[in-house]
């Protein structure tokens, strides 16, 4: 056998090598930052409105976060388009949900529902971060967390967006109690207490993430129903 | 595919008076199965029907006439035995397609209208016939506890007290008399089998009805009330009860 002649033939046909780095990306991240933090009897939704694209902002105020007709809301971070129709399919599902029931859906049963519609889209996801909060059905506040493809989990309080590695460990600390001595982990907060905790948040992640900023949209869900302010933020 | 084309159209057609000869067909089946009654207490519901085996060696204790749909509701017919069976699967399947979507069983009128769709579309369908059955549905949701009949044609009526079946007239008058609408679950089921056996032919055992309730006592404790068939022991307990 010539092993120096093997060496030298080529073992497969040449190929080309094509760098698909151009290709048109279905997807944009508009940036933002959203939170939740659910009390005893009721949630603190938090979300910026900034949009941007880049180093460009699109609007100083382009809410996202969304009151639903079950009187719940639903916070998104992520690609706002996606997050637009998210919020259609799942208000037209209340919709049906409600002319069909006779009532409106309960938070529990929207997150899962939430959960499904998803996951339908688990080959070509919705390229949204949702948080759905809520009363639950014995009036304690609920907040849902989700990954893009319908990974669901309820919490007391969470943060997603481009200054969610900033929020969240915030949050951790002073609603989570989290690495604290002595401390109650399920201890929740009061209402005044979470909404200071939220408005903080934003304003030290508007100090350093240059996507998140301009005004804040809170809403308060209570039995009472929802109350919804808006506060400004840095312009910078 | 030629010869199956033959059958696209509905074999249910209207009849110069306006009536569905098929339904009236399939309504006339019903009436000649066995009683089922059903009565809605304060706090729960009850369903039960006769359980007549055509002959002495028939295993009757394997047969199931009330069928739990899901943890809250559970239904109950007359008529046809095999047009049931598919009735329950698709119910089944039903009540476990809402719970994956919405986490929660579905609320009792919401099965009902899926049932009942589904009945219709066998009057207007081509190549088939109608369900040969009526159906007594129950269960306990936000609203409290309801009874709900299914007729063949599709049509739906919630009822605080009912028969379908061979006996239904009589059992329905019997029923007129006896009902009030502050009977407790345990009344009702006494209620029941008072009923069913009025028109009941020979002598009425534990291994002769079948009793499926859901609600009672638990209900009020903000304990979650589930659809149970009676076990032949605790049908025994309340044949003692009567003479």
């Amino acid at each position: 056998m010539d092993f120096a002649q093997l060496q030298q033939a080529p073992t497969s046909v040449p190929t080309e090598h094509h760098s698909h780095g151009n290709r048109w990306d279905p997807y944009v991240d508009n940036g933002g930052t959203s939170l939740a933090i659910a009390g005893d009897d009721f949630v603190v939704v938090a979300s910026d409105t900034r949009q941007s694209n880049g180093y460009s902002i699109n609007s100083r105020y382009s809410p996202k976060a969304f009151k639903l007709s079950n009187d719940c809301v639903l916070a998104t971070t992520g690609y706002h388009a996606d997050a637009l129709k998210l919020v259609e399919h799942i208000e037209q599902r209340a919709q049906l949900y409600f002319h069909k029931h006779d009532r409106a859906m309960s938070v529990s049963a929207m997150a899962q529902m939430l959960s499904g519609i998803l996951y339908s889209k688990r080959f070509f996801p919705y390229y949204v971060f949702p948080i759905l909060s809520g009363l639950d059905v014995n009036g304690k506040g609920a907040v849902f967390t989700y990954d893009p493809v319908g990974n669901m989990e309820r919490v007391n309080y969470q943060a997603y967006g481009s200054a969610s590695a900033l929020v969240q460990p915030f949050l951790d600390s002073q609603v989570g109690f989290k690495n604290q001595r002595n401390a109650d982990p399920n201890r929740l907060l009061e209402q005044p207490q979470a909404l200071k905790l939220a408005i903080d948040a934003f304003t030290g992640a508007t100090e350093r993430d240059i996507h998140t900023g301009d005004w804040l949209d809170l809403f308060i869900i209570d039995r009472d129903g929802i109350r919804q302010m808006k506060r400004e933020l840095k312009h910078d | 595919m030629g010869d199956t084309d033959a059958y696209s159209f509905s074999l249910t057609t209207f009849a110069p008076n306006g009536k569905l000869l098929q339904i009236e067909h399939a309504l006339a089946a019903v009436g000649n199965g066995s009683t089922s009654v059903g009565i809605k207490a304060a706090n729960g519901v009850v369903i039960a029907t006769e359980k007549k085996a055509g002959s002495s060696l028939i295993e009757v204790s394997t047969l199931e006439y009330v069928v739990k749909v899901c943890d809250t509701i559970g239904m109950v017919y007359s008529g046809m035995g095999p047009d049931f069976r598919v009735i329950v699967n698709a119910a089944r399947k039903s009540a476990q397609k809402y719970r994956r979507i919405y986490m929660e069983d579905p609320p009792v009128r919401i099965l009902v209208k899926e049932m009942a769709s589904i009945m219709q579309e066998f009057t207007q369908s081509g190549g088939v016939r109608p369900f040969g059955i009526s159906l007594l549905l129950v269960g306990v949701d936000e609203r409290g506890p309801s009874l709900y009949q299914v007729d063949p044609s599709g049509s739906y009526f919630p009822w605080k007290a009912t028969a379908i079946g061979k006996n239904m007239i009589n059992a329905k008058t019997f029923l007129e008399k006896r009902f009030n609408g502050d009977m407790e679950l345990e009344d009702a089921v006494h209620t029941a089998i008072l009923t069913l056996k009025e028109g009941f032919e020979g002598q009425m055992t534990e291994t002769s009805i079948d009793v499926g309730i859901i609600g009672g006592l638990g209900v009020e404790g903000g304990a979650k009330p589930t659809f149970q068939c009676l076990s032949p022991a605790e049908i025994k307990d309340y044949l003692s009860n009567i003479a």
